[in-house]
């Protein structure tokens, strides 16, 4: 019984075209590899993404609450035609960039989280999702739309997408932006970047394992300090503590 | 005139902090009067520019001096955009000087990641002129890349001198354990690669992302005392032996010659003038840069190099901290940090821990003279200031 | 009615000031407000510009070009740039249009063309 109904409950995926992974240099002289993941790698990515659950700022909660269930459900076998590309620097998870085709010329941009900042990983990592997208599975558009700030200046100012306010997105079903083909190929030299094929070596550290970062992004010392300094002057025993974690405190 | 000595020094990381401005301004403060060895203090000058539009909050002196529990103490807020925190230590130093005080606190402080970036733009973008260039939506950044337009076409600055800027500041920041960005950079990923574009993209063009300074938080101290009080406290003897100051045109289009800094080199000398040495006589100095542009221009105009050639000293390691003359040995505005109110005096801060030879990493070796220079609007209020090791 | 952009001739010695001035920044007359406003010449020559990537709110567009003009009276101007490949020396000429908006407000300033 229990077979027939998952035969029922689980989509059936269209066949999609692979991503090639790639290698960029950074900022700071250290390669980076984005390559596409299967279910079999998503626990560990999983793991790595869960501390982030709780940085409120920059919208990191809600962005890693969202790819979190979208990773999960996908490797459960629930949700349809969804791709996972990871981006990883000396095999240390940087960025994971999530999606899903709709239909074989409509894509749908779910997420885009980066776990090193300062390095632009992020927009290495949304510009190789919108590759595969256009470039790879020969999507018309992509539809996309921003949580935050940051990804609104960067993506629809930026790219200067299309507003597609009549078609919600499958995020909160708020209006979203396109990427089309058109815009993409103005952009290209700006978007297509990195190099192909990725040396054996590095290819090799990155599929060997995905390693947790040793820089994430970490949650304040207690869960109000985004809004005390603001509004609430209680908890100031929590902040005298973590001024405590100050560089001039030993010497003082 | 009184000589003016300091006493006591203090600062937080230069990062995203998030405490009410207030604490970021006295936690500072409390760490200076601990390393003063002093309970009591005559005056405080605060240096800050975003309190009232950024944090919500104004009257900040007083709402200090009564954190740090020095009441009745006289307070004063003092606003000179990027330029605040050596205005202030500026207006310190009157306050002693002239015999009015003998123990002044001057604070700088800034809480910039209250508000997010687009906002951050434009509160700096207020230092323009609002007739004439605001409503253009002219920016530090756009200001700063026009200039430097000028610069490369006039002297031959290449975008690769302004990345070796801002590698030679990320790699002493690495050294600080204040700094804002513990994030080392090479030419080949900012510049030469082939994702170069991506990973600096251009802010203002030529102006590109690892040009440009990030918006941090933080805060500084430093205690002014007379020579009296300093002897008594047993710290080192450092003086502060020069301050000058200028200003220049409001509207950047205004400037007599467009690729002067008029009031860098009037400030300089004038610092130099009053402390009764020379450009030559610098051991380490604290410049500046905003932008990358600007370390380069600033050396020269203070008089460290000939107009000009700057970017050439720059080749040669001159200014790199084991070099004949370093610069920004914490990592600059660029590598440390740039909470706008607080950098005039985390500047004075490094000065200060350079002469008294507790620099640990980046220590210049044997230093005496210190300068600083602090640059307000887009160079129309500059204030230099010359440190010197007595003892 | 069309606009006009003004500077301000002192009327003891001629000096002109763009923006305007309290004071004469060249004879120091300080009459009340003793200045001629003078519309400022359309033809110029371009100084320097920038292509800029990170604006302000208020605005929704990707990037803007500003640049410094000097004008033929020797004025300079700052002003937005509509032009494909700006360049150092070229000859160029304003005119007055509508160079922000903010909520509710219209701010008119000079806009450059390649001459």
């Amino acid at each position: 019984m229990s077979v027939d109904l998952e035969k029922i409950l689980r989509p059936i995926d269209t066949p999609m075209a692979a991503f090639e992974a790639k290698f960029m240099t950074l900022a700071n002289g250290a390669p980076m590899v984005i390559r596409q993941i299967e279910r079999d790698e998503i626990p560990d990515v999983l793991a790595h993404l869960e501390p982030l659950l709780h940085v409120e700022r920059d919208m990191y909660d809600v962005v890693c609450a969202r790819i979190y269930s979208e990773l999960l459900a996908h490797y459960r076998h629930r949700a349809q035609d969804e791709y996972v590309l990871v981006a990883q620097i000396d095999g240390e998870l940087a960025a994971v960039v999530n999606g899903r085709q709709i239909t074989p010329a409509r894509g749908m941009s779910l997420h885009t989280i980066a776990l090193r900042r300062g390095l632009r990983v992020g927009a290495h990592a949304f510009a190789a999702k919108m590759e595969y997208h256009i470039d790879v599975l020969g999507h018309d558009e992509v539809l996309i739309v921003a949580e935050g700030p940051i990804g609104f200046r960067r993506w629809m100012i930026e790219y200067q997408l299309e507003k597609r306010f009549d078609t919600p997105h499958e995020l909160g079903g708020v209006p979203s932006w396109a990427l089309t083909k058109e815009l993409f190929d103005r952009a290209r030299s700006d978007l297509v970047v990195g190099r192909r094929p990725v040396p054996a070596h590095l290819l090799g550290k990155a599929q060997e394992k995905i390693l947790p970062p040793s820089d994430p992004p970490k949650p304040a010392a207690d869960l109000l300090a985004a809004t005390r300094s603001m509004y609430d002057s209680t908890g100031s025993v929590l902040m005298s503590q973590r001024w405590r974690q100050e560089p001039g405190v030993e010497r003082a | 005139m009184r000589d003016v000595y300091v006493a006591g020094i203090g600062i937080t990381s230069f990062t995203r902090l998030e405490y009410p401005l207030s604490e970021i301004a006295a936690y500072p403060s409390m760490l200076a009067m601990r390393d003063a060895g002093l309970n009591e203090i005559d005056h405080l000058y605060l240096a800050n520019m975003g309190s009232a539009r950024v944090n919500h909050q104004t009257g900040l002196g007083s709402a200090v001096v009564d954190s740090l529990s020095l009441t009745p103490a006289g307070a004063a807020v003092v606003e000179n955009g990027p330029a605040s925190g050596a205005s202030a230590i500026k207006a310190g130093f009157a306050a002693v000087a002239s015999g009015m005080h003998n123990v002044v606190l001057v604070a700088g402080a800034e809480r910039m990641r209250e508000v997010d970036n687009l906002e951050a733009t434009d509160f700096i973008a207020t230092l323009t002129h609002p007739l004439v260039e605001y409503i253009y939506g002219v920016t530090l950044p756009a200001h700063a890349a026009m200039f430097t337009r000028l610069y490369m076409e006039k002297y031959g600055v290449t975008e690769r001198h302004l990345a070796m800027v801002a590698v030679k500041n990320h790699a002493n920041a690495m050294l600080n354990e204040y700094a804002h960005l513990h994030q080392p950079i090479t030419i080949e990923g900012i510049l030469d690669s082939p994702e170069a574009m991506t990973n600096n993209p251009y802010v203002a063009e030529p102006l590109r992302f690892f040009d440009v300074c990030p918006v941090s938080d933080g805060g500084a101290a430093i205690i002014l005392v007379t020579e009296e009080v300093a002897k008594s406290l047993g710290q080192p003897l450092i003086k502060l032996a020069g301050i000058g100051q200028a200003t220049d045109t409001h509207a950047v289009h205004e400037r007599e010659e467009p690729t002067d800094l008029l009031a860098v080199r009037k400030a300089a000398a004038m610092s130099f003038e009053m402390a009764g040495l020379t450009p030559v006589d610098v051991n380490v100095a604290e410049l500046h840069d905003a932008f990358t542009i600007l370390e380069i221009v600033e050396s020269e105009e203070v008089g460290f190099f000939p107009k000009g050639e700057g970017h050439l000293a720059l080749e040669k390691g001159e200014t790199e901290i084991a070099g004949r003359i370093p610069i920004n040995p914490s990592g600059g505005l660029k590598g440390k940090g740039h909470p706008v109110g607080a950098t005039g005096v985390g500047q004075a801060h490094e000065i200060v821990t350079q002469l008294r030879g507790v620099a640990g990493e980046r220590q210049v070796e044997g230093a005496r003279i210190g300068f600083t220079c602090n640059f307000g609007g887009f160079g129309n209020n500059v204030v230099c200031l010359t440190f010197v090791r007595e003892d | 009615m069309a606009r006009e952009i003004y500077a301000y001739e002192c009327r003891n010695c001629g000096q002109a000031h763009y923006p305007f001035r309290m004071r004469c920044k060249n004879c120091g007359q300080n009459g009340f407000f003793e200045f001629d406003a003078v519309p400022l010449p359309r033809n110029g020559r371009l100084l320097t510009f920038t292509k800029v990537h990170n604006l302000a709110g208020d605005f929704d567009v990707a990037t803007l070009t500003l640049g410094i003009v000097e004008l033929e009276n020797g004025l300079r101007c700052t002003g937005q740039l509509q032009m494909d490949q700006p360049h150092i020396g070229m000859s160029v000429v304003g005119s007055v249009e509508i160079v922000r908006r903010s909520t509710y407000d219209e701010f008119y300033g000079m806009v450059f063309r390649a001459a």
